[in-house]
């Protein structure tokens, strides 16, 4: 028995965890390879065109999986933190894997709800690891050993290298950022500028939680709330010069939180924000020169090394 | 106060009907028009979802009219919906209007927001907070009655033999039920409807299809948005029935008495396509599908708006009903640059594909009669 898991969307935050659980197990996992453009290309094919970039990445990680495992592992995560949700894509991610095509592997989906405090939903991975033929002590010890490792992994931040003098702000969808192919090399291109990124996963949680609970009305997608809480604490802390603003084309949440965040930070009065939205055609050659022009405006502006309380408050609007 | 609601179905019905009875002001929001479109994409950020702007728009067109007091609703789940009323306050505030908006969430999810908003509300009408709430199921009902006016209407329009005649029953049902002011007006109302309705001649013999309208709330049911279907689909001698209706939402404990089938039936009858909630409408419309599919119908429409976060995965969901079931399913994304020529190309080869399989399918049963 072969379990693969697609190296796309959620892989990138609870990848490690899902890989131990299988570990414990004791059954083989293949996990697909590095995203390359193959790989995108055939998700484009196969995937519905108004879907969002990671998930066309991930219906082509499905494709590399074809012929290769017997089962596919795709856990249905709802939510991530008490009292939200996730994106609906994320909600729907199983059964959207199943309709693909037929001749894909069959899905596991276990229901992954961390923001249930009672944790119910272990039992749907207790039936999954039973399923995949192990004893009851074995799945139970494997069971324990998840949720262990999801509470040590929600308390650890990221830590970071300095590569450069000026620290870069990177708001993006970990799956995006963390991919090489997606975000076009993008924390490796900061980093040969002489810059230091920081993702969102560099920040606590309970820092990012802290910033997010002053907006008016609270955010209920889990990522996203997490990434507005810790733009807002970059910002107001002033501990990144710039805010890189990275979502995906036709990402739902990143079109409303990108909009609630402009608005705020214009209030504010922030340091300065770029959005860039990623897409399947984005090139190289548009990304380096926009990444260029922000990063020389804040070094000749004079806002490049971090002054708390001392940089200068953008006028209030700002560019849309 | 001049309150504002969504126009939506029967929603600007029902608001308007309740801030009558308690004594508040309302302000219709106009026919939605190009005008709405352009207006709500001009304040608009680009990737916003196609509503939101058409509901930005409706406002700005509301606030000019004269209203002040934008009510609107939202909850707690994943759909993008639930946080317009956020956003629709910051853009419109940033471009200067005056207002107040109320934003209502689901009295179960939230019920200390609720209390001050129906306080809020309230601080403009001469009633107390318990007769004002009592009002509200009254008015939920008048607005089933309404939407079971509009099912009707749609489900006899490609029978009636006189063009028009189920259009004019209607909207004498609907002026019946304006007046109704208690519960048991509105029952003999409902009965009224009945009856009415039996009086419009109705040719039964004629050859027809069946057509599911299914998609996203605002596309689904608005005809602007979806070039009135519908009607459309009535004149190709289709009987249409609907997935989404107003009231249904509004229904509390998971009943959708107008569609047909409660919350825990709907989850049952998506089961093998969509496992679990994935916000908005998407698992009703994958179950309606199903449903629909199972009872035979010879196509489905579904309208989403580009990118629609639930529906597009209903919509990759309906590759898989349609090779199960072996049914047609069109799927049309509308969004502000959507023409009306292009979706009537595609709804017209939608209706032939539906009669000539349909046709196909009488003349191998006549075969079959003859045989045996």
């Amino acid at each position: 028995m072969r379990v693969g898991i697609p190296r796309a969307m959620l892989y990138h935050h609870y990848g490690e965890c899902w890989l131990e659980f299988m570990e414990t197990l004791g059954v083989e996992v293949f996990v697909s390879d590095y995203t390359t453009s193959d790989i995108l290309t055939r998700g484009t094919v196969h995937a519905d065109n108004e879907n969002c970039l990671p998930v066309k990445v991930f219906s082509g990680h499905m494709f590399e999986l074809k012929d290769r495992v017997d089962l596919a592992l795709v856990p249905r995560v709802v939510s991530e933190e008490y009292g939200t949700w996730a994106c609906p894509k994320f909600l729907g991610l199983p059964d959207l894997a199943r309709s693909l095509d037929p001749d894909l592997p069959d899905v596991l989906a276990p229901v992954m709800d961390l923001g249930d405090r009672r944790c119910l939903w272990v039992k749907d991975w207790y039936r999954t690891a039973r399923a995949l033929g192990a004893s009851r002590l074995s799945a139970a010890a494997a069971v324990t050993g998840l949720l262990e490792n999801l509470a040590r992994h929600r308390l650890q931040s990221r830590a970071h290298v300095d590569t450069g003098d000026m620290k870069i702000g990177v708001a993006g969808h970990l799956y995006n950022v963390h991919d090489p192919r997606v975000s076009l090399g993008l924390l490796d291109r900061i980093r040969a500028m002489d810059a230091t990124p920081l993702t969102v996963d560099h920040v606590l949680r309970s820092r990012a939680r802290y910033h997010a609970n002053t907006l008016s009305r609270k955010i209920f997608w889990s990522f996203e709330s997490r990434l507005a809480g810790t733009v807002l604490n970059w910002s107001r802390s002033r501990s990144v010069a710039g805010i890189l603003f990275v979502t995906s084309f036709a990402c739902g949440p990143g079109s409303m939180v990108g909009a609630l965040l402009e608005d705020q930070l214009g209030r504010e009065g922030s340091v300065p924000l770029m959005t860039i939205t990623l897409d399947e055609h984005a090139a190289e050659a548009g990304l380096v020169t926009r990444l260029e022009a922000f990063i020389d405006m804040l070094r000749y502006s004079g806002r490049a090394d971090t002054r708390v309380g001392g940089a200068a408050v953008r006028a209030g609007g700002g560019p849309r | 106060m001049n309150i504002n609601a969504p126009r939506v179905g029967s929603m600007q019905f029902m608001a308007k009907d309740f801030c009558e009875r308690a004594g508040l002001g309302y302000v219709d929001s106009p026919p939605y028009s190009e005008r709405t479109v352009e207006l709500g994409v001009s304040v608009s950020p680009e990737h916003l979802c196609f509503p939101m702007k058409i509901l930005l728009g409706s406002a700005i067109e509301a606030l000019e009219d004269g209203a002040d007091t934008l009510v609107t609703v939202a909850g707690f789940g994943p759909c993008r919906f639930n946080y317009f009323g956020e956003i629709q306050k910051r853009i419109l505030k940033r471009e200067g209007f005056e207002f107040e908006i109320v934003v209502f969430d689901g009295p179960r999810d939230a019920p200390v927001s609720f209390y001050r908003n129906v306080r809020r509300v309230l601080s403009g009408s001469p009633l107390g907070p318990v007769r004002f709430l009592r009002l509200l199921p009254l008015t939920v009902l008048k607005g089933r009655c309404y939407d079971e006016i509009e099912k009707q209407a749609m489900a006899l329009r490609a029978l009636e033999v006189e063009a028009g005649s189920v259009d004019r029953a209607a909207e004498e049902c609907l002026s019946m039920l304006l007046p109704a002011q208690s519960r048991d007006e509105v029952e003999e109302v409902r009965c009224a409807v009945a009856e009415r309705f039996q009086t419009v001649e109705v040719d039964k013999a004629r050859l027809h299809l069946r057509v599911g309208l299914i998609g996203e709330l605002m596309t689904c049911i608005e005809p602007y948005f979806n070039f009135d279907a519908p009607r459309w689909l009535a004149k190709k001698g289709a009987v249409v029935e609907r997935s989404l209706h107003m009231s249904d939402i509004f229904t509390p404990m998971g009943r959708n008495p107008v569609f047909g089938a409660d919350d825990r039936e709907i989850g049952l009858a998506a089961r093998p396509f969509v496992c679990h909630g994935i916000g908005g409408h998407g698992q009703i419309n994958v179950a309606a599908a199903a449903m629909f599919a199972r009872r035979g119908f010879d196509a489905l429409v579904h309208f989403a708006p580009f990118a629609c976060l639930p529906e597009v995965i209903a919509r990759t969901v309906f590759s898989r009903i349609s090779n199960e079931f072996d049914i047609p399913v069109l799927s049309i994304s509308v969004d502000e640059q959507t023409g009306r020529e292009g979706i009537q190309t595609r709804m017209e080869a939608l209706t032939d594909l539906a009669w000539s399989r349909y046709r196909e399918r009488v003349n191998a049963e006549e075969r079959e009669s003859v045989k045996a």
